[in-house]
């Protein structure tokens, strides 16, 4: 009896003026995250390994695409474009770097980089023909995403 | 009757509440990848229309790399198992400044050419451009006299850096050419 007593008067002590700051913190990582990645991904990538990689200097001019496998059994086992948000045909590429330019500010139009994830095991001819409709619309900055490796394949 | 439920309402511990919701937070933090941005970059050539304006590059001045549908490596013309020595040999062909017969004029007109099967697959593509980009950093990071690492850490928005980023890649543009695959 006397250690149930105990007990009770120690939760009686724990403050819980804390609790809206944790909830908050909670909150404002939702929403920063949420502008990170607006959107769940529809196709599964693992991209290849590299080690000579470059980061861009100005993030903003970076616009994505992903090559990749559908989640959904549904949707064929074939590779597939998306946008992030929606699937998008070949044919589709060159309207959508159009539409990505326009978003830039003037003076960077002509500097639009297209970051490329591919999973390691899409063919080429499709990421050619990607490629293709850049050409056609002049963008022709690519930046192929690869994960890095810590040891040297080769030496 | 009051008091007893008053007394019950007080047993709820909130203090692990903050435990629940960092365990929360964690996991959402490691769960989340952020925009990566890190990758190989290549320029594509112009149109196709530009393309046939352009002067023939002269076959010293041109290295081959192609990789076919079977993952299969040809450079220059000549069979290989892996990329053992690419590296080097890309070295010695841009580097030659018209030494040797067979090897480049200048660095200028030096070109790469790695050309895919519609088959190939993008990591194989990927393991050769990253031996390409190797050689032409190794390059680059020789002449300011730093390391390929330290070299890749270099920063453009930094002007003294810059400064360095710009005399390293002078006279030497980096020309590696996609060509369209073949079928």
């Amino acid at each position: 009896m006397a250690h149930f007593r105990k007990k009770a008067s120690r939760k009686t002590q724990i403050s819980t003026s804390s609790l809206p700051d944790i909830v908050f913190l909670l909150l404002f990582f939702f929403m920063v995250s949420a502008t990170i990645k607006p959107n769940a991904e529809l196709l599964a990538y693992k991209v290849p390994n590299a080690e000579n990689l470059v980061k861009p200097e100005m993030k903003f001019l970076i616009k994505e695409l992903v090559i990749g496998f559908p989640k959904s059994q549904k949707l064929g086992v074939t590779s597939r474009i998306s946008d992030g948000k929606r699937y998008l045909e070949i044919k589709d590429i060159a309207q959508w770097a159009t539409a990505a330019k326009a978003e830039l500010p003037e003076n960077y139009k002509d500097q639009m980089i297209v970051l490329l994830k591919a999973d390691a095991d899409v063919d080429m001819g499709l990421i050619a023909d990607i490629q293709e409709q850049l050409r056609e619309v002049d963008a022709r900055k690519v930046l192929y995403r690869t994960s890095e490796s810590t040891t040297d394949p080769i030496q | 009757m009051k008091i007893r439920k008053r007394k019950h309402d007080q047993e709820v511990n909130t203090g692990s509440m903050a435990d629940i919701a960092f365990l929360l937070l964690i996991f959402f933090l490691v769960a989340t990848t952020l925009l990566q941005e890190k990758g190989l970059d290549l320029q594509l050539p112009r149109k196709k229309e530009d393309n046939s304006t352009s002067p023939p590059i002269k076959e010293r001045n041109l290295f081959k790399v192609m990789v076919n549908s079977r993952q299969e490596i040809l450079i220059e013309g000549e069979y290989r198992k892996d990329l053992v020595g690419l590296r080097d040999e890309i070295k010695a062909f841009v580097l030659n400044n018209g030494k040797q017969e067979h090897l480049s004029e200048s660095p200028k007109k030096a070109t790469i050419s790695l050309k895919t099967s519609r088959g190939t697959k993008y990591a194989s593509f990927i393991q050769v451009l990253d031996e390409l980009k190797a050689a032409y950093f190794e390059i680059y990071a020789e002449n300011i006299g730093l390391t390929k690492k330290e070299y890749l850490k270099l920063k453009q928005s930094d002007p003294q850096q810059n400064q360095l980023y710009l005399k390293s890649k002078e006279g030497i543009p980096m020309n590696i050419s996609i060509a369209e695959p073949t079928i």
